[in-house]
């Protein structure tokens, strides 16, 4: 029999699902039709089938945003009877993360790259004109793919797709499961399971959709360096492939580069960028594009190394598919912090990659022979041998990262047992510090020769000053930064001079190229201003990791528990605890913990971070300022907290702080009991820190905490207290009677000794009083932090943008020319 | 020869070098038994939390102290001491990836890697590093 489900939304669903259905139909299609119009000889047969592939792709377009549309719709409305928006989402979530719900997993995330070839597709149907047959057949034959990961739907057994308009009473693990026969079982189901508390971030609102875009448009150099393969015209679509390979270039950069902030200051990597293998993933293919848009240009000038162009413009979108194996398939399993959860679609995946990279390198290697190149020998002092030296310098880099990177692949083809390297990042570094020197040095000194063949005067004539100021500015950085990184022994300090002085000298090389070989003309100095951009990344790189520091350092304890000596170098013991109210000396500040607050509809706790800077001589203070280190606490019934640094911005540094532990707080923790205690003027109490003297009652109470009122009858207890420690303190509880009924006490407390006194009662026949006594067994409010300071990390940020506002140039005057 | 044939080669060898050098630094994963055979010397060790034995984070007294005992596949248990922070969530890993090495009795651990069973029905794997 059938069940009546009480309160289900089921219609969004039902055509949610018919139209990512339709979507795949439409982009077979649309594939069908275009690969057809491609093949066909007589024009007005093309004209037909081209006129075919257009309408399904429009179809697929508006199946795409309408899916998309009723994915957010039933988002919005928590519409819990979804699986999806059980899982990624609940009541509580504010409006603004609900997009980030919406690609926090698989199934939204494909749907966002899908919708980026949509925008990408009618953009080319309309200008590339006639390569937009062979080109769309790929672009189409993309969408074909992902299409399929959204269908849901078994194929002979085996489930294609996941659909994101499952409802949760059919997800696979809940079939049988009593509460799915209820019909009023959504009664039970209030809320859903909520956003994952390091999603809970504007950087997840906007990262995602700048790094899928990236991903998208990465399919467009391939699919014109495969519609060149295909239609035999080997050098044609060189010109309009171009500007899409420097956009696709410049997104998926800044995408990376977005991945690096949000590492930054939402994560607790410890920084800007841990060689995890999601950030390794899209920074490969990267590389590899990069390494192809310079045999491009070699190409372009003088007819040299276009098989290379071919194989890495084929080999960075393979490398983007690869990635998605990597982070969607589940194989990275514990190697990773951000992978996606495994959907048992690891073998779609598979296939998604291997029908782009088998027809794609087949016809390769098939045509190698047609394709056009010149038997004539470069010379050394030519553009062209150096630009195919640099790509096949960062090709060594993607090859040594993708290694390393697979290492959970490896380990499932070949049956072995190979863990991650012990230090990742020194693992990555070692190599790619040399990898950077030669791009670095190429950089700078590549520009000033020309292609072909170049006087050798002219070369050093033009290079001698930009050579003498980088070396003179690399002394300077050196001596004044005091760079002496010695971690890793003397060989890896020579090492990164060297780099230093590579990264310096691509800035001024680049800068003196623009004056010197372009004359200052600006319109074609966008490669120069690229190239300043990425020296900027690698010197801000540089000096921001070799020089970061660790302010919270714990101090006090190496000594009380005996890690001295070797194992202190090992144990730098970073995290520092930092009482309520009582200033910790760390680094050049003293840091004060105030507090905690949260706010209504922010499920953050706060945590008020004081830093003062004072004159170590006349003890004034020269600087302060507040962080808000903020932190989940207690989610969802996880114990324990997911932290989000705060970090003070300066022009040179950064001061980068973030939660790593605080106490459990509930009532119950609090075992301290009030001791009582009747005085007399003069009397003394005892606690385990001093004792405290009743010096006499006064009428006008002064405690910050009582608000007179009037007609209150009101009188405070004066408290001299005296501490083991010479200190010497004043307290005041205050006990009152209101309206001549109400009796009230204030009590007074002294934080840096968790004492708290309370005036309870007067005894005017024994001329006494009564005090309560509580002491705290320990400070029992703190919170443990870390403290970082990244010295010159805006070098970095700033390199970024140069680097995009180089791209943004070079691809107008690319566009302008076509 | 081609000069660009010979920058080819040049790059395969430098190419060959590299994966060489670096698979070099690749650790394995390894049981307490065969870590011990080789102390001081830094492993993966895969295992579970021994809940049964007392787990110590007090950060007033030491906030870069926290200790536990972890049973490893074999069966075996060992103290283990990890210089940072208790990791969130730490008593419900359903797997421990320790990075260190053994040092008299104990296991020094720098790098914790969790496996959670997390509030959905998937894998959410967790991560508490201390930079060396």
């Amino acid at each position: 029999m059938e069940t009546k489900y009480i309160g289900e939304h089921l219609l969004p669903g039902q055509l949610g699902h018919f139209f990512a259905v339709l979507s795949f139909i439409a982009s077979l299609v649309a594939t069908i039709a275009y690969y057809n119009a491609v093949r066909a000889k007589e024009a007005p047969l093309e004209a037909s089938w081209k006129r075919l592939a257009r309408w399904a792709f429009i179809i697929e377009v508006v199946s795409v945003f309408t899916v998309f549309g009723i994915l957010y719709y039933i988002l919005y409305n928590h519409y819990f009877e979804y699986k999806y928006i059980w899982r990624n989402s609940s009541r509580t979530l504010e409006t603004k993360y609900l997009l980030s719900s919406f690609w926090a997993d698989q199934e939204g995330s494909f749907l966002l790259w899908s919708m980026w070839h949509c925008v990408l597709g009618v953009i080319l149907i309309f200008t590339s004109k006639k390569w937009e047959a062979p080109v769309m057949t790929v672009v189409s034959f993309a969408q074909l793919c992902l299409a399929s990961m959204l269908l849901g739907i078994y194929i002979l057994g085996y489930r294609v797709g996941s659909n994101p308009f499952l409802l949760l009473r059919q997800a696979e693990e809940n079939i049988g499961l009593p509460w799915t026969t209820s019909p009023d079982y959504l009664s039970m189901i209030r809320d859903g399971n909520g956003l994952n508390p390091l999603l809970q971030n504007y950087w997840m609102v906007i990262h995602p959709p700048v790094t899928f875009l990236g991903f998208a448009s990465m399919v467009v150099p391939f699919a014109f360096a495969f519609a060149g393969l295909w239609t035999r015209q080997y050098k044609e679509w060189i010109k309009p492939g171009l500007p899409w390979a420097l956009f696709a270039a410049m997104i998926l950069g800044i995408g990376v580069m977005m991945g690096a902030a949000w590492a930054y200051e939402a994560l607790t990597f410890g920084g800007y960028w841990a060689w995890d293998p999601v950030e390794n993933g899209s920074l490969v293919p990267w590389l590899t594009l990069i390494a192809g848009i310079h045999t491009l240009l070699a190409f372009k000038h003088t007819g040299q190394a276009l098989k290379s162009t071919f194989f890495f413009f084929l080999i960075s979108f393979v490398l983007i598919l690869y990635a998605t194996f990597l982070t969607r398939s589940g194989v990275l399993g514990d190697t990773s912090v951000h992978s996606f959860t495994d959907l048992g679609m690891s073998g779609q995946l598979l296939v998604y990659m291997a029908v782009f990279t088998i027809p794609g390198f087949t016809l390769l290697i098939l045509r190698r022979k047609e394709i056009p190149d010149v038997k004539k020998e470069e010379s050394t002092y030519s553009r062209e041998f150096w630009l195919f030296v640099g790509a096949l310098v960062l090709l060594i880099a993607a090859i040594q990262i993708t290694f390393t990177t697979s290492i959970p692949v490896w380990n499932k083809l070949f049956g072995l047992n190979m863990a991650p390297p012990l230090e990742p990042e020194f693992h990555y570094n070692k190599i790619q510090i040399w990898v950077a020197i030669v791009v670095g040095l190429l950089t700078a000194i590549v520009q000033f020769l020309k292609y072909k063949d170049t006087p050798r005067k002219q070369v050093t004539q033009k290079l001698l000053w930009p050579t003498v100021a980088a070396l003179i500015i690399t002394v300077l950085i050196g001596w004044l930064g005091r760079i002496n990184f010695d971690t890793y022994g003397a060989g890896f300090l020579v090492a990164i001079y060297i780099m230093l002085f590579a990264s310096v000298y691509a800035v001024i090389g680049n800068t003196a190229y623009i004056f010197s070989g372009l004359k200052g003309n600006m319109k074609s100095a966008g490669a120069s201003v690229a190239h300043i951009g990425f020296g900027l990344i690698l010197l801000g790189a540089l000096i921001s990791s070799s020089k970061k520091q660790v302010i919270s350092m714990d101090r006090m304890n190496m000594l009380g528990t005996g890690f001295f000596g070797k194992e202190s170098k090992e144990n730098p013991r970073e995290n520092l605890m930092l009482p309520r109210n009582f200033p910790v000396q760390m680094g050049d500040y003293h840091v004060t913990y105030a507090g905690d607050s949260t706010a209504a509809g922010d499920p953050k706790t706060y945590y008020v971070v004081r830093y003062e800077k004072k004159d170590p001589a006349s003890g004034a203070v020269l600087e302060k300022f507040t962080l808000y280190p903020d932190a989940f606490v207690n989610t969802k019934g996880e114990e324990g907290l997911t932290p989000n640094p705060s970090s003070k911005h300066y022009l040179t540094r950064d001061i980068f702080t973030y939660v790593t532990a605080v106490p459990i707080k509930d009532n119950g923790s609090d075992t301290a009991k009030y001791s009582q205690h009747e005085v007399q003027e003069g009397d003394s109490i005892f606690f385990s820190n001093g004792y405290m003297i009743f010096t006499g009652l006064q009428p006008q109470p002064e405690n910050g905490n009582y608000k007179p009122a009037p007609g209150d009858l009101a009188v405070g207890a004066q408290l001299q207290v005296y501490t083991k420690n010479d200190e010497q303190y004043k307290l005041q509880p205050v006990y009152y009677i209101r309206d001549s009924t109400y009796q009230y006490s204030v009590p007074d407390t002294l934080f840096p000794q968790s004492l708290y006194v309370r005036f309870s009662k007067i005894m005017p026949k024994e001329n006494k009083i009564a005090l309560e006594v509580k002491e705290a067994g320990a400070f029992s409010d703190y919170i443990v932090l870390k403290a970082l300071v990244f010295p010159y990390i805006n070098v970095l940020w700033g390199g970024v943008l140069v680097m995009i506002v180089g791209f943004v140039m070079s691809i107008y005057r690319r566009l302008k020319r076509n | 020869m081609k000069k660009t044939n010979i920058v080819l080669l040049v790059v395969i060898a430098v190419a060959i070098g590299v994966i060489v050098t670096v698979a070099g630094d690749f650790s394995t994963y390894e049981t307490f038994a065969t870590a011990k055979e080789k102390e001081g010397k830094e492993y993966h060790i895969i295992g579970v939390l021994d809940k049964a034995k007392e787990l110590t984070y007090d950060p007033v007294k030491d906030a870069n102290y926290f200790s536990f005992y972890m049973k490893d596949k074999t069966g075996e248990t060992r103290k283990v001491i990890f210089y940072g922070t208790k990791p969130t969530d730490f008593e419900k890993a359903e797997q421990l990836v320790l990075t260190g090495k053994i040092e008299g009795n104990e296991f020094h651990c720098n790098k914790i890697l969790m496996k959670c069973p997390s509030k959905y029905k998937d894998d959410q794997v967790a991560m508490s590093t201390k930079q060396m």
